[in-house]
């Protein structure tokens, strides 16, 4: 019987993830207990409760059922994109709510999921060949279709999630390393634009040397570095375009300090939370940042503050290595299995909350733009969280069928 | 099916991991700078964030005169507040209109509180009155963010002025806000002038401190940690002066039809018995809100109303500065107390002709002091040279300053070789320059309070002695006095020499044919001199100096009236009014002296040299 558990039960990811979602919930308890905002913990505590069934589903369907419905979940959400692009709410400048029962739900992390599987089921068919130019690109095309209706809404983040999550798939899948380049030099090249002409033209030589150096032949290498020139310059014409507070962050990203009640105001607010925790932190409710209601919604975005500022170094170390783990967690199920569906769905979910964690992490801290992605497992929010909860009852599906091909 | 080993190749996995890792070790990293490394300032800063301090404003020493009344005392004085993030601008007209001021101004300083702190009150209008207050306060309830808070300023209890001893209080400007840094904020209120400036440091008392604690929307939520952080304001000390009030009060009725000054001094400690400069002003004008136009009047007068002319003026003494020369001349033995000259009515030096108004005939050093005789001293000045003289005026304080507590007081002038070398060029200028100074006439400028401290080392038997106002501070955490310290010098001159030059003092006011005799004091014996400043400018400044009872004196007195004319008229009946009131002689016995001198011009030194001019 133990034995049997041991084969089939992936013990570590349902450990970590249900530490993560306690100290979520802990989090949220404490930054909302004192701000009128109480209602968010309970309803957090039954979206928990949703997710693990959620969890389980996920983790005990068997994977050929899975396999099969990616492609009917993923054309799922695609209509569901669709529709609240057309009829959804507007929530903080973004329409990407949708309302259902009382409940709001975001569609696009159920997307992600969706997009995961999607990607997977599509290069774990024997005839698909990431050397073959058509596949890579209607692999890529897979991943680009939500992502512009993400974009539309828009939510900048929630599309950066799904650039960065498509690299490590396309990489694991075996793509070869000129096409890899080819999708990062043009990222390089935007990122340069937006910091000015200047930092413009030097990415660009560098993304050119990088090009010419990975080169397979001449012609792709040209229109790779086409492309990249075009992205570059039309990143400058979408900044202007981009929503008025989405620009402000970009801007603030470059320089938090410059404006500490505006745009900064987070950042520096959330700084202050962490850096005063010191090594012990202040005690679970005696966060004066977090309590004192210094930091606006602070159990959505910035939720890694409350361990940070009450737990201290102690506390949001150990968050930190519970994510960690899990997500090496993560790579070592797709290195250990042999279907290349659950492989490739593995490492996408990885990649998912790698993306997550850093950013939303590094936004805390300083040293990563405000682009507004929730913390996976912590961040107050229902979607996100049966979202996460499901990849983990994935991965540890993964983990009991490893064996199968 | 594609197993891992067809195409996750080992490097790959790697990758991964490594990727993973560096990701790690950069949060990782972050995270111990700021929560290791940067702590402490940041723990700062949160502390800021969530803590209101409120300040608890200290009570400002009070002011006692030498017998314990009370001078300069506090009162309450209100500020109507407004919290810019409570306040519904809709509520301005009202609020201005019981404010009695313009709603624009209203709105533009809430706007520059609000630039500042949404949170924290600013004072839209400083102290208002009861009346404005009970209305405030009545509508307090339809007025959300509006609110009072308590400060203190400064009442004056007397009838008494002593505007430019005591000195004001203003609002901190922004160069004192940066030169003097933490100890005060925008909007305290910090002494001016005057003692209030001088002695601002024992004054001020140090402020205490509330600490709340506050949420991000500036809700106060109580006092932190229960208030054990809390530190009590500590009231200031308490200064006791020399000042006589009755004395001073007296003073100042008597100068009040005059331009000019009076300083009087205990001879025995130096300390200030009244000091009065005219015109003057109210002080009361400078607490709470100054109006401007008050402020500008003040400052445009022609007639220098802020200028403490008591220790600021440097006007040629005149005659009241023959003792010193007379001083000199005996100690180093130029003439004995019999020496005698014989006096025509007018001395002459070169090709020029330094007159008197009368002729004294022959006269010894008492007489002249006695009736104030030129030609004896025009005479003398020239044995005993230039810079002697100008030794023996330092050795009384003069061309110097006097170390008063105020700090605000000239050195005066006094000349010596160097000085005409300086201004006229070496040889070029000549003894008869000197005649004049011989009278105090010419470039010789002194202050009052220059003048009362030499009548008191003259009056004490040669003790130069240190002025002050304050002469001791009272703390009231430790309820202990301390004195000031006031290091008096012996001027070292023989006891045989003032004694003559005290009797001739004695004759000018008790002896017919003194010119002092209005200064008479009714069954005290005194003793004083005259003096007549001529002025190019205008009339003549009228001075006195004097000291009473003649043994073991009591009071020392300088006054100085501009334009006044004759000292013997004009300045010495004030002072001996004063010197009276103070040993307490009835008003009523006193009588004019009937064998007072005819009221004469004492001292008409004719300026034949062009460049001889009189010193302000």
């Amino acid at each position: 019987m133990l034995s049997y558990f041991k084969e089939y039960l992936d013990s570590k990811t349902l450990l970590l993830a249900l530490g993560l979602v306690g100290i979520g919930l802990l989090s949220i308890y404490s930054a909302t207990v004192d701000v009128n905002a109480a209602a968010n913990f309970y309803r957090q505590l039954a979206w928990a409760g949703l997710g693990f069934v959620a969890m389980a589903v996920a983790a005990l369907l068997p994977i050929r059922t899975v396999q099969r419905l990616s492609w009917g979940f993923f054309g799922l959400m695609l209509v569901v994109l669709l529709v609240i692009l057309v009829i959804g709410s507007t929530i903080k400048g973004a329409r990407s709510w949708f309302g259902v029962g009382g409940f709001g739900g975001q569609p696009s992390e159920l997307m992600k999921v969706a997009t995961i599987l999607a990607i997977a089921a599509f290069l774990s068919r024997s005839e698909t060949s990431l050397s073959d130019l058509k596949d890579l690109l209607k692999t890529i095309a897979i991943a680009a279709v939500p992502m512009v209706l993400i974009l539309a809404q828009p939510d900048l983040g929630t599309t950066i999630v799904f650039f960065a999550m498509l690299i490590p798939i396309l990489y694991w899948a075996g793509v070869s390393n000129f096409f890899l380049v080819a999708i990062l030099v043009p990222i390089l090249v935007a990122f340069g634009a937006l910091l000015g002409t200047a930092a413009f033209l030097v990415a660009i030589a560098i993304g050119g040397g990088i090009l010419y150096y990975f080169r397979e032949n001449r012609f792709a290498a040209a229109v790779a570095f086409g492309i990249t020139l075009a992205v570059g310059l039309s990143v400058q014409i979408m900044y202007e375009r981009l929503p008025a507070y989405q620009q402000k962050r970009i801007a603030t990203f470059l320089n938090p300090e410059a404006d500490p009640l505006g745009a900064g105001y987070n950042v520096v607010q959330s700084k202050i939370a962490i850096g005063s925790g010191g090594l012990t932190g202040k005690g679970f409710l005696r966060g004066t940042q977090t309590q004192l209601n210094y930091i606006p919604e602070q159990w959505t975005d910035f939720i890694f503050c409350v361990p940070g500022e009450e737990y201290g170094f102690l506390g949001a170390s150990l968050v930190l290595v519970l994510f960690a783990l899990l997500i090496n967690r993560a790579i070592r199920i797709a290195a250990l299995s042999k279907n290349r569906f659950g492989s490739v769905a593995a490492i996408g979910i990885a990649g998912v909350w790698i993306t997550h964690v850093f950013i939303n992490v590094g936004m805390s801290m300083g040293i990563m733009p405000v682009i507004g992605i929730p913390l996976p497992f912590l961040s107050y929010g229902g979607s996100a969280l049966i979202a996460n909860m499901i990849m983990a009852g994935l991965l540890m599906n993964f983990y009991a069928n490893r064996k199968e091909h | 099916m594609i197993g891992i080993e067809d195409f996750g190749l080992r490097t790959r996995l790697r990758l991964m991991h490594a990727i993973v890792g560096v990701l790690f070790v950069i949060l990782f990293l972050r995270l111990y700078q700021l929560q290791l490394l940067y702590h402490s300032e940041f723990g700062k800063r949160s502390e800021e964030n969530s803590v209101r301090t409120v300040i608890k404003e200290p009570v400002r020493g009070y002011m006692y005169d030498r017998t314990g009344r009370l001078m300069v005392d506090v009162g309450p004085s209100f500020s109507v507040t407004v919290t810019p993030v409570s306040f519904d601008t809709a509520q301005v007209p009202e609020l201005s209109a019981l404010l009695e001021m313009n709603p624009a101004q209203l709105i533009e300083r809430i706007n520059r509180g609000r630039a500042h702190s949404r949170f924290s009150p600013v004072r839209v209008s400083r102290d208002v009155t009861y009346e404005v207050l009970a209305s405030v306060e009545e509508r307090l309830y339809r007025l959300p963010g509006v609110s009072y808070d308590v400060e203190w300023k400064r009442t004056y209890e007397t009838g008494i002025r002593a505007a430019h001893l005591l000195g004001y209080c203003k609002e901190i400007s922004d160069a004192q806000l940066t030169k003097l840094g933490a100890t005060y904020r925008q909007g305290d209120v910090i002494g001016s002038t005057g003692l209030e400036a001088s002695y601002e440091t024992f004054l001020r008392g140090e402020k205490g401190f509330d600490f709340i604690a506050v949420n991000s929307k500036g809700q106060m939520l109580g006092p932190l940690d229960g208030g054990s952080r809390d530190v009590d304001s500590k009231d200031g000390f308490d200064l006791v002066l020399s000042l006589d009030l009755g004395l001073q009060a007296y003073a100042e009725s008597l100068m009040t039809n005059y331009r000019g000054a009076l300083v009087a001094m205990d001879p025995n400690d130096g300390g200030i018995l009244a000091m009065v400069s005219k015109p003057d002003f109210d002080p009361s004008v400078f607490s709470g809100v100054t109006p401007a136009d008050e402020w500008v009047r003040l400052n445009n007068d022609p007639e220098k109303p802020l200028f403490n002319r008591a220790t600021m003026t440097r006007y040629p003494p005149g005659s009241t500065f023959k003792m010193l020369l007379a001083v000199l001349a005996l100690e180093q033995g130029t003439i004995t107390e019999h020496t005698t000259i014989r006096c025509t009515g007018g001395y002459r030096f070169g090709n020029r002709i330094f007159k008197d108004l009368h002729v004294h005939g022959t006269v010894n050093v008492r007489e002249a002091i006695q009736q104030s005789c030129n030609v004896f001293f025009y005479q003398l000045i020239l044995k005993t040279g230039l810079d002697p003289w100008f030794d023996q005026a330092r050795a009384f304080g003069f061309a110097k300053p006097t170390g008063f507590d105020t700090n605000e007081e000239t050195g005066g002038l006094i000349p010596n070789t160097y000085y005409y070398d300086r201004v006229y060029g070496k040889g070029k200028w000549t003894q008869g320059q000197l005649v004049n100074l011989g009278v105090g006439q010419g470039e010789v400028g002194v202050s009052p309070l220059q003048m009362a401290r030499y009548t008191a080392a003259l009056a004490n038997g040669g003790t130069l002695l240190q002025p002050h106002a304050v002469s001791r501070i009272y703390n009231k955490r430790t309820n202990r006095y301390s004195d000031v310290d006031a290091k008096p010098v012996n001027i070292g001159v023989s006891k045989k020499t003032l004694d003559i030059v005290r009797e001739g003092m004695r004759w000018v006011v008790e002896k017919p044919g003194g010119t002092g005799g209005m200064a008479r004091i009714p069954g005290v014996p005194s003793a004083g001199k005259t003096g007549t400043a001529e002025n190019p400018h205008g009339s003549d400044h009228a001075w006195y100096v004097g000291f009473a009872p003649y043994e073991n004196p009591t009071i020392a007195i300088a006054v100085l009236l501009e334009n006044a004319g004759f000292g013997g008229t004009q300045a010495a009946p004030v002072a001996g009014k004063v010197m009276r009131r103070y040993l307490g002689v009835p008003d009523d016995v006193w009588r004019p002296a009937p064998t007072a001198a005819v009221p004469t011009k004492d001292s008409t030194a004719s300026v034949a040299h062009p460049d001889t001019t009189v010193l302000h």
